[in-house]
């Protein structure tokens, strides 16, 4: 199959106005004509080219992911349920000050600093605390900095949109912290689809991804914490503990507020996030989430599970064991299996509610 | 010296319609003038403003044409001349103080000169003011050429005078902005006292208040004068007939028409075959002087711009006389001779008359048009109306329509007249959705503003300049204050009454005359009626994209304030604040990460794509400096340098 590289406006008709913009950031940054503004793309003017890079890049305009995958990993480390697995890990960040301001482990946190620290790169792109619930991707140089930024809120941070914006100036080493769908639109600006600029993306270095059920709206759960009483300046942070307490807890300076997740899901979930075949993020060097252990979750939730996919997630996993920067726990029997097994059940449902949204266009 | 000025009697000048207005105004002993701005109309009071002090009258830009009349009127009531001159919607805003002045009858000498623009050349609309003459029963005067546009205008003082009414005299975009040769007559010493006598008998015209009531007493003496009127037009000397005795066709026009129509019987050699009756006083018409010349032919053509005013009133009389003179018939609106809107010109008049009258008119080959329509086509660059290089506008409706982007809630802006307007168009964005008359911007969107119990949650925006602000948005401000309508009105402070050349307003602190004048602050205004004001600098764009996005967050009226000097005001005009330059290197024009989007999105006519080197570059020789493209550029190739 060929993909067709179009313009600014199939991009918003196909993927906007078709409600699969996830928020990447991805079209953001190339160009003036599009803006991230309060959790959405915005068109400020329109732009006549007829291939853009933000068609060509953006993680939900067609692409042959079998392809992709094949000319991105190692073919034999290829598992159709989450991508490629080089090495499977549970870990956390051995410094407890990070841990305290990460979600889960730290491991992400730990994993980053330590590739700055080690000159592996020179820029760590991560999610910084906007106004409200909103974030926004920043540029950090400084392993210090990476500190107290991994709490999740839920939203997504349109860290490509930064990613463009730091590429632009060039020469730059770039680790990023992504979601399964700016993963995605990384590897396929690796794939060069457009000539101008292309050797932009060769700047990046380190891409360490993020297990995602789903994003929420900023909009819809901005609403829905208002109506809980829950005033945003006073979150500390949020979380959702396994599937079995459907929950979301909410985590504020006077206390925890817990939301029943029917409350959150699907009236709050980005409507995107429900076309999304990825939990793993498949087009890491590294991805990272919330671990299960047989300890039960206030145990596991301080602790990370690791699929490592690249030579190079490797070799900063094995750095980072030799130096002592991550902390490593037995992994339990049967955690990789439950891992692909809610894998493809998010694949599955995806691609069900892909083929019966297309069922209903036929319809009309 | 002024030429406007000129002693000697006999001479002859080279005067512009609005100015041979005022020399004739000035020969009738004017003593007031008051008006408010708006082309084709401004040069009049303009121009006798800078001879006021000399002359020793007293001249004003009033806020409004309602209020302009109501000044000029009180100098009337005081037994002084006036003259009130606007464009032609000016006399829409007039009109209620107008039908009740006509009533109440007038002292001193009092003239409404209205200036129509048909074709809508400088308006939002081709109304006509010669309706109202009818409407509101007051004479109707239409000088057909310079000569008489001065001439004329002296006598109307003279008439208003005899007959104690208001007089209009009507003049067109190209009587008032066209140039002829003008004969002086002498230029009176007045000398009038103002005194207004109002103790009078009730009823008394001379020395009784000047009042419209009692209407059953008023109204018939209101028609008198008009019949009185009907018989002195009889005799004027401003109705004119050359041609042949007897005629194949006769035209009956009036006004910048005549000239028309002189040229085309002129180009198709129809002078004894076609006779030209040109009217100078169209309100009411004489009939037996219309009589006279409708018996001389079968075939009548009427050459007159917009609606068929001339033409049914024409036909009025043809039918009360058709015993005497015979069945006619008539060319003209109605029978699709002569177009029902926009400017006539020689050509059309031509082709008329060579229509009628079986006369060939081939000027010009046909190919010829085609081949000059080739040209225009393919050679001609695309020019659009657009923003003046360094205008505010551009910037604040960059800025404008920015804000509506990002809110993304498909929000909106209600316009009104000024520079302002070609917010319609891509110049400003396409950003103005309702465009209408003086102040009614924000009236229209006090209305959209209360929709929101029926589903509505677009934003809702109004836009006003300065002296709009004044002459017509103060009761809409109230009205939408009051019923709490969410609106944010925008005024666009240029520091004057740019379009029609920097008249002074109530927000300035300078008057007509030039002298010191206190000046009323827009924003304390807005916050004491209750609104919350913000002031910005529309050339910030951060600042003032920002500030709007917050105010359209909030509910209730919002006003914000984007205050920057108009390119072209006199303060400014020449002097740039920065020197401009495209560094080439960084420029990355047609590329995917711009797309030319300075020029093709911003399009200040200061900033143009060099389509060979594709490159943008700055045109240095109409640059303003303004700096905004420097912010606008995505690759930081538009360098700003400030000029010291």
């Amino acid at each position: 199959m060929e993909n067709v590289i179009k313009d600014q406006k199939e991009l918003r008709m196909e993927v906007r106005e078709s409600h699969l913009c996830t928020g990447c950031g991805a079209c953001v940054n190339l160009c003036p004509y599009q803006i991230y503004y309060r959790d959405q793309v915005i068109e400020w003017h329109p732009c006549d080219i007829k291939s853009g890079r933000c068609y060509a890049y953006c993680p939900r305009t067609p692409v042959n992911l079998d392809v992709l995958k094949a000319e991105l990993f190692e073919e034999s480390l290829l598992t159709p349920e989450i991508g490629a697995i080089k090495g499977f890990y549970v870990t956390r960040a051995a410094d407890i000050s990070i841990r305290k301001g990460a979600q889960h482990g730290g491991t992400v946190t730990a994993l980053m600093s330590l590739a700055l620290q080690e000159r592996i790169i020179d820029t760590a792109i991560v999610a910084d605390k906007g106004q409200g619930l909103l974030s926004q991707g920043v540029s950090l140089n400084k392993a210090a900095d990476l500190k107290n930024r991994g709490k999740s809120r839920f939203i997504v941070s349109p860290n490509i949109a930064e990613f463009n914006r730091q590429a632009q100036v060039g020469g730059k080493k770039i680790g990023i912290v992504v979601t399964p769908c700016q993963s995605l639109s990384l590897a396929k600006m690796r794939t060069k689809p457009v000539p101008t600029h292309a050797e932009r993306i060769d700047q990046l270095t380190l891409v360490i991804g993020l297990f995602c059920g789903w994003a929420l709206s900023w909009e819809m759960l901005s609403l829905l914490l208002g109506r809980e009483g829950i005033d945003v300046k006073d979150i500390e942070g949020m979380d959702i503990p396994p599937s079995k307490y459907q929950l979301l807890q909410v985590y504020t300076m006077n206390g925890t507020v817990d939301i029943p997740l029917d409350k959150v899901d699907p009236a709050c979930v980005r409507e995107a996030c429900r076309y999304c075949t990825d939990m793993t993020a498949e087009f890491t060097d590294i991805s990272v989430g919330s671990a299960r252990l047989p300890e039960g979750w206030e145990v596991a939730k301080g602790w990370n599970q690791v699929i490592v996919r690249t030579e190079l997630g490797e070799k900063l996993i094995d750095l980072a064991r030799s130096k002592g920067i991550l902390e490593f726990h037995d992994i339990p029997e049967g955690n990789l299996e439950r891992l692909k097994n809610a894998s493809i059940s998010k694949k599955r449902t995806a691609l069900e509610r892909i083929s019966a949204s297309r069922a209903a266009v036929r319809e009309t | 010296m002024s030429k406007l000025l000129e002693k000697k009697i006999g001479t002859s000048h080279l005067l512009m319609g609005n100015e041979a207005i005022v020399r004739g105004a000035l020969e009738a002993g004017v003593n007031v003038a008051a008006g408010y701005p708006g082309t084709p109309s401004s040069e009049i009071v303009e121009s006798l403003s800078k001879i006021a002090k000399k002359m020793g009258l007293y001249v004003e830009w009033s806020v409004n044409e309602k209020v302009s009349l109501e000044v000029a009127a009180a100098a009337s009531f005081a037994n002084l001349r006036a003259l009130c001159p606007m464009k032609q919607n000016g006399v829409n805003v007039a009109s209620d103080f107008l039908l009740h002045l006509a009533l109440s009858g007038i002292r001193g000498g009092l003239v409404l000169v209205s200036c129509d623009d048909p074709g809508a050349l400088s308006s939002v609309n081709e109304g006509e003011s010669r309706h109202f003459a009818r409407l509101l029963e007051i004479p109707l005067l239409e000088p057909g050429n310079f000569q008489e546009a001065k001439d004329m205008t002296k006598w109307a003082f003279e008439l208003s005078e005899e007959i104690k009414s208001v007089v209009m005299l009507r003049s067109v975009t190209r009587m008032s902005h066209a140039s002829g040769s003008v004969m002086f007559g002498p230029l009176p010493e007045t000398g009038r006292k103002a005194y207004f006598k109002s103790d009078g008998f009730i009823l008394d015209l001379e020395t009784g208040p000047v009042i419209s009531a009692p209407v059953g007493y008023r109204h018939p003496i209101q028609q008198g004068k008009i019949k009185k009127v009907r018989e002195i037009f009889e005799e004027s000397p401003f109705n004119t007939y050359e041609g042949p005795e007897i005629s194949d066709l006769l035209i009956i026009t009036s006004s910048a028409c005549t000239l028309y129509s002189r040229e085309a019987i002129h180009l198709l050699c129809l002078a004894d075959r076609v006779g030209l009756l040109k009217l100078g006083t169209t309100w009411p018409l004489p009939p037996k002087l219309l009589k006279k010349y409708l018996a001389t032919t079968d075939k009548i053509l009427i050459v007159e711009e917009v609606l068929p005013f001339l033409e049914e009133h024409v036909k009025v009389i043809a039918a009360e006389e058709a015993k005497e003179i015979g069945a006619k018939t008539f060319y003209g609106k109605n029978d699709g001779t002569i177009p029902m809107n926009g400017e006539l010109n020689p050509d059309i008049v031509v082709k008329a008359l060579s229509h009628i009258m079986g006369v060939p008119n081939e000027p010009m080959a046909p190919e010829y048009e085609k081949k000059a329509q080739l040209v225009a086509f393919t050679m001609a660059p695309n020019r659009e109306q657009t923003f003046c290089p360094g205008c505010p506008h551009r910037a604040s409706f960059w800025n404008i329509h920015k804000a509506l982007q990002l809110d993304n809630r498909q929000g909106f802006v209600c316009g009104d007249i000024g520079c302002y307007s070609m917010a319609a168009i891509p110049a400003g964005f396409s950003t103005i959705r309702t465009l209408h008359s003086m102040g009614s911007g924000l009236g229209v969107a006090s209305g959209f503003g209360k929709l929101d119990m029926f589903g509505m949650n677009q934003p809702v925006l109004a836009v006003c300049g300065d002296s709009t602000f004044f002459h017509a948005v103060l009761p809409p401000l109230v009205n939408a204050i009051h019923h709490q309508a969410n609106v944010t009105l925008v005024v666009l402070d240029n520091s004057g009454t740019a379009m029609t050349g920097f008249q002074p307003h109530p927000g300035l602190n300078v008057d007509a005359m030039g002298d010191k004048a206190p000046n009323l602050d827009i924003a304390e205004i807005c916050r004491v009626m209750g609104a919350n004001v913000e002031i910005r600098d529309p050339f910030n764009l951060e600042a003032t994209q920002s500030t709007l996005n917050q105010l359209m967050t909030e509910s209730g009226v919002k006003v914000l304030i984007l205050r920057q000097v108009c390119a072209l005001s006199p303060e400014k005009k020449g002097k740039k604040k920065f020197k401009m330059q495209i560094d080439k290197e960084k420029c990355i024009g047609t590329d995917c990460g711009c797309n030319r989007f300075c020029t093709r999105i911003l399009r200040c006519p200061g900033l143009v794509w060099d389509k060979d080197e594709k490159k943008a570059w700055i045109d240095e020789v109409i640059c303003a400096g303004c700096g905004i493209c420097s912010d606008v550029c995505p690759s930081g190739a538009i360098i700003r340098e400030e000029v010291v």
